[in-house]
């Protein structure tokens, strides 16, 4: 006798028995329906399933079109109804419970909604992803509601939902009528002043650069976690690993991504992939329905709620993770397969209070255009030197936006993400400082897709920028408090590099332009705010600034062996250049639009993440 | 007890040869030893600190860079003792660092390396004379000595941490000498060869064939290219960008972009490097030959058996051995253009590289006991080599040293004054505020430096220095004149020549108040009524 649908297709010898064993093993630990497991855990392609089914007599019904009466799906609960995936329609004229169900075969199912909904039920097969879609559109919404104001309401200062606090306008405006009555009256010195208060602090915070870049560059004599220990991992005693993968409208990466999941060295049942797809976002679940091979992920959906940010979907998706420890993903990250393994003996290895460990990231496509060479420079010396610099001297380290492995009971502790914050990651780091807690970082690479387009890379890194100030605004409600929670190393580090950053990008054309302005055109207005001294500074900061920054960025991809990239660093001042119009726009947008999320577009390199060897540092 | 003895033991060395160096630097002042490199130094920290009109393109121009910064963290013991505080203090740096390598490293037994290094840098001349001289070798020698170790490092480790810091070295070399950015060329064959390391070619055959294997392979000579030019960009970036800076700096503020190296306000070594040319017009003909390509080389090897035995441990590692040899190198293209006499450094930076290979790779070679033999007679003759070369020396600076260190008796003598503190103390008897002089630096920095202070002068820096060289009777009553024989008349616009045409020029009169042997003081008398 079958007690579901896979135990039929074995008999059928459509599903192999080892298969359904391993699919039975999994299911009891996660609290899966067997069918839901077989379907998320790579053992069966849903075409197959399907055509199984519809040979057995059973007609597909589209939930998302049928009638439903809302007393009986309130009386379920979103996560059961997400791991046994059914969905209460309506009752007919006898009395019967229609369910649309995944598996119309699963009779330990039957039995249970017979019991919680007393009734006889009748079972009508659908679409797995349907059911999911139309379940958490229906029953998210107290989920999507913790999502987004869950940090709010736990820790206020900390959320982002108010850009500016009146303190920090007080001072802002204040600071700018100041200097509009020191233009008047004393134009030349306030000019003088401010110009060589911003040149001071432009070297100050590329030296501070320099100097986690070296430090950072020592990381390179140690490994915290050796290939031998890595080997010698007994999987048995592997946790339970939750990926979270946000994506909006990435159809075309589906695929890809796949392929990527699959090349993880790490147990397929301890593996709790989550897709987090937008309730809007029909093109990637219709890519999802469409796959030809089994895929290896969970489809969570969504449900609609502004804001509409990549930290809300994340913090949806944490309440159905059953991960001990948690990372994100993008859809076309290529970890380093042994990188989830790293992660665990290196948690294991540290102390209790690191919480959270970075990735490195880089490139697939690194030499495909101008763009991605740059970007590859910069992430080389971002994510290979300043995160180890940053560690090494214990100031707070923003997080990149994947490949970040958190301790997830930690990770709902801190209240997740921020979804206000554009650069919710960054902030998370922080506040991981702010509560006394540590981010480490892992010797492991994850490639990703450069942006290789000048516009999308003009989107992409303004809501960088845009976050990073948001960043700064938020923890900076409070100096004294910041000061005395990081640290002066954290609040120093804290400045020049979160608050530094944006600021010297910003200031950067200016200081450009007057420096061209003197020394090419030696316009004499602009000498009279260049005396000797103020000139002979703002050059050596200009061209010191300058060759340094050239230089860090040069000894990031010398270490990654990225030889042919090192000339290209000496084009970081055109680089610079495309930051500063990000930076302003960035800008505008915290000003007049602050959670709008800047969506950067996937998938236009031409080459594939494939060809890139995924290599081990 | 003892093991806190081990454990300082390299502090207290290091501390008591500071001490030994500063009662040494004492003994030799009182003979009237002062080297001019110093004393340049020490005239540059007065005006920095008291001429406020040149603050900028003193602080901005003077060169070597380093060397005159790493004076004024000293300024707390005097002016004219800073120099030489900082050359104390560097060599005794570099004493510790060495010593702490050795220990560290482990290679060479510390029974071995301490009496070594307190033989070598209590009784070496050169080093004597790198501590208490107050000139830049002993800054020249500590950044050498770490660039080389940097090298040597980023072999062991493959890791840009070294390297990098290899350029921040050579950055600080260059900004002690000049010459040093022709390392540029002179790394050139150990870089290519390093880079052979990262190819896939068969490793097992020598250097030379991987070399050859790799350039006729297309892929392999990319990576070749790829990587030589990568490890030279890292290299060289740092000390060409500064130089850069450095050289735009001097275009904007002195108006001549080579200013540092060509005024003798702002580097002593054009007043005080001896163009070979000029040794021989003086009848100088001894021991010039030492100056000459590949004799100059081996001459400085011969010097530094040392470092022939370093050489001898690290046979067969070809790189290895060609980083050692760089500096030979170095010294050919050097001496390609140069027309100057070549002094101490550049045979000091031979000994500190021979210490430098013997604390890296001298373990296991031999029994403990024919070490201890080949590395002490090395160190004796090294010393002896030092002796030797003061002995031939034709820079009348070294052998002005050599013979104050020679001549013993004086030490406890009666403390002698020099010419230039003679003169100064006249100055400062009679100048003041309102009764100025008018004295130049390009050749009188020696006496400013002795000044009591610049108060009582009119310098190059002033902005009226120029006014009143055209008609002193504005501004000063003082004139500070250097006479005919003085070998640096010819650098300053105030020599005897000049004084015949101001005085015809404007129509007064100069009472001479005072001189000596080289210097001359008048006093302008009006004949304007």
């Amino acid at each position: 006798m079958a007690r579901c649908a896979l135990h039929k297709m074995a008999l059928a010898g459509a599903f192999s028995e080892e298969k359904l064993k391993e699919v039975e093993e999994i299911a009891e630990v996660y609290s899966y329906a067997p069918i839901k497991t077989a379907l998320n855990f790579g053992f069966l392609q849903r075409k197959e399933y399907v055509a199984f089914l519809e040979s057995q007599g059973f007609q597909f019904i589209n939930v998302r079109e049928e009638e439903l009466e809302p007393v009986y799906i309130e009386q379920c609960d979103i996560s059961h109804m997400n791991s046994f995936l059914y969905l209460p329609l309506r009752k007919d004229a006898s009395g019967t419970l229609l369910i649309a169900v995944a598996d119309p075969l699963d009779e330990k199912l039957e039995t249970s909604l017979i019991v919680k909904f007393k009734c006889q039920v009748k079972f009508v097969a659908s679409s797995d992803l349907d059911i999911t879609w139309v379940a958490h559109k229906l029953r998210g919404g107290f989920f999507v509601k913790e999502a987004v104001f869950g940090l709010m309401k736990k820790d206020p200062e900390s959320s982002g939902l108010i850009t500016f606090t009146d303190a920090q306008l007080y001072f802002i405006f204040g600071f700018i009528a100041l200097f509009c009555i020191m233009l008047i009256f004393y134009f030349a010195p306030t000019i003088i002043v401010i110009n060589l208060l911003s040149s001071l602090f432009f070297l100050f915070s590329i030296l501070f650069k320099l100097y986690l870049a070296l430090t950072g560059s020592k990381s390179e004599l140690k490994d915290v976690v050796s290939k031998e220990e890595i080997k010698n991992v007994n999987e048995a005693t592997l946790p339970v690993y939750t990926i979270l993968l946000p994506v909006y409208k990435e159809d075309k990466l589906i695929r890809k991504l796949i392929w990527n999941l699959r090349s993880l060295d790490y147990p397929k049942g301890k593996l709790d992939v989550k897709l987090l797809i937008e309730e809007d976002d029909d093109k990637t679940l219709n890519a999802v329905r469409n796959l030809d091979f089994p895929a290896n992920f969970e489809v969570i959906v969504v449900p609609f709620h502004m804001p509409k940010t990549k930290p809300k979907a994340c913090n949806y998706g944490l309440f159905f993770s059953r991960g001990e420890f948690l990372t994100i993903y993008d859809a076309e990250d290529v970890p380093d397969s042994d990188q989830l393994k790293k992660v665990v003996c290196q948690f294991r290895k540290l102390p209790d209070e690191f919480v959270v460990l970075q990735g490195a990231l880089n490139y697939f496509n690194k030499n495909e255009n101008f763009l991605t060479r740059m970007f590859t420079l910069e992430y080389s010396y971002w994510f290979d030197y300043m995160l180890s610099g940053l560690e090494t001297l214990d100031i707070p380290i923003p997080l990149g936006g994947t490949s970040n492995h958190f301790k997830l009971g930690k990770l709902i502790e801190l209240g997740a993400w921020d979804p206000f914050n554009v650069t919710e990651d960054a902030d998370l780091g922080l506040r991981v400082y702010d509560k006394g807690l540590k981010v480490g970082v892992v010797n492991s690479t994850t490639l990703e897709e450069a942006n290789n387009e000048f516009f999308n890379w003009i989107r992409q890194r303004s809501r960088w920028i845009k976050g990073y100030m948001q960043t700064y605004l938020v923890h900076m409600r409070n100096p004294a408090k910041l000061v005395r929670k990081v640290g002066w190393k954290g609040f120093f580090g804290f400045n020049f590099f979160i608050g530094g950053t944006s600021f010297t990008f910003l200031l950067y054309p200016i200081l450009l332009a007057f420096f061209v302005l003197y020394l090419i055109f030696r316009f004499s207005a602009v000498r009279q705010v260049f005396p000797d001294w103020v000139l002979y500074i703002s050059i050596f900061n200009f061209i010191a600034g300058n060759v340094l920054m050239i230089y860090v960025n040069m000894l990031a991809v010398f270490k990654r062996r990225y030889y042919e990239l090192i000339l290209y660093s000496a084009c970081n001042p055109i680089y610079w250049l495309m930051h500063s119009r990000a930076a302003y726009k960035g800008l505008w947008q915290l000003i007049t639009k602050p959670f709008y999320w800047e969506k950067t577009n996937h998938g236009l390199s031409k080459l594939s993440s494939t060809s890139a060897v995924v290599t081990p540092e | 007890m003892k093991k806190v003895a081990k454990l300082f033991l390299n502090g207290f060395l290091a501390l008591g040869l500071l001490v030994y160096y500063l009662f040494l630097s004492w003994i030799v002042h009182r003979t009237s030893y002062e080297h001019p490199e110093s004393l340049f130094f020490a005239e540059k920290l007065k005006i920095l600190f008291e001429n406020p009109d040149s603050t900028l393109i003193t602080l901005g121009t003077t060169f070597p860079t380093l060397v005159f910064f790493s004076t004024a963290i000293f300024i707390p013991f005097g002016y004219l003792f800073a120099p030489i505080v900082a050359s104390i203090a560097l060599t005794t740096l570099l004493f510790y660092i060495i010593l702490n390598d050795i220990k560290s490293d482990g290679q060479m037994s510390l029974n071995i390396a301490v009496p070594i290094m307190c033989l070598l840098f209590v009784f070496h001349p050169g080093l004597i004379y790198t501590a208490i001289s107050g000139r830049g070798v002993a800054a020249i020698l500590l950044c050498f000595y770490l660039l080389m170790r940097s090298l040597f490092q980023y072999y062991r480790t493959q890791t840009t941490f070294y390297l990098s810091m290899a350029s921040i070295y050579l950055t600080c070399l260059v900004f002690c000498n000049y010459h040093f950015i022709w390392l540029l060329l002179a790394f050139f064959p150990f870089i290519v060869l390093v880079s052979l390391e990262g190819l896939k070619i068969n490793k097992d055959q020598p250097q030379a064939l991987q070399y050859l294997d790799s350039v006729n392979n297309t892929s392999q000579r990319r990576k070749l290219v790829n990587r030589t030019t990568a490890i030279y960009v890292i290299v060289f970036l740092l000390p060409l960008g500064a130089l850069y800076l450095f050289r735009t700096l001097n275009q904007t503020h002195a108006g001549d972009p080579t200013y540092f190296m060509t005024s003798q306000y702002a580097n002593w070594h054009v007043l005080g490097d001896i163009p070979i040319g000029e040794l021989l017009a003086r009848g100088v003909t001894e021991n010039v030959s030492e100056q000459t390509q590949l004799v100059f080389q081996v001459y400085a090897l011969l010097l530094n058996p040392l470092l022939i035995v370093a050489i001898w441990y690290f046979r067969g590692k070809l790189y290895e051995l060609l980083t050692l040899l760089a500096p030979f190198l170095l010294m050919s293209i050097v001496l390609v253009n140069n027309i100057n006499y070549l002094t101490v450094e550049y045979y000091l930076m031979i000994l500190v590289l021979g210490l430098l290979g013997l604390s890296l790779y001298s373990k296991n070679r031999f029994s403990p006991k024919v070490t201890w033999f080949i590395i002490y007679t090395a160190a004796f003759l090294n010393v002896f080599g030092g002796i030797f070369y003061f002995h031939r020396s034709v820079d009348p600076f070294e052998q002005h040293f050599f013979a104050k260190l020679k001549d013993y008796k004086a030490w406890i003598g009666e403390k002698k004054i020099t010419e230039e503190a003679q003169v100064a103390a006249y100055i400062s008897s009679v100048a003041t505020a309102n009764r100025k002089i008018l004295i130049d630096d390009a050749a009188a920095f020696a006496i400013i430096a002795h000044m009591r202070n610049t108060n009582a002068a009119v310098l190059p820096t002033n902005k009226n220095y120029i006014t009143i060289v055209e008609n002193p009777e504005l501004g000063v009553s003082f004139l500070c004149i250097a006479k005919d024989n003085n070998s640096m008349k010819n650098f300053s616009v105030l020599n005897s020549y000049n004084l015949e045409q101001m005085s015809v020029r404007n129509s007064f009169t100069t009472l001479l108040m005072y001189q000596t042997e080289h210097w001359a003081i008048y006093r302008i008398v009006s004949n304007k009524g």
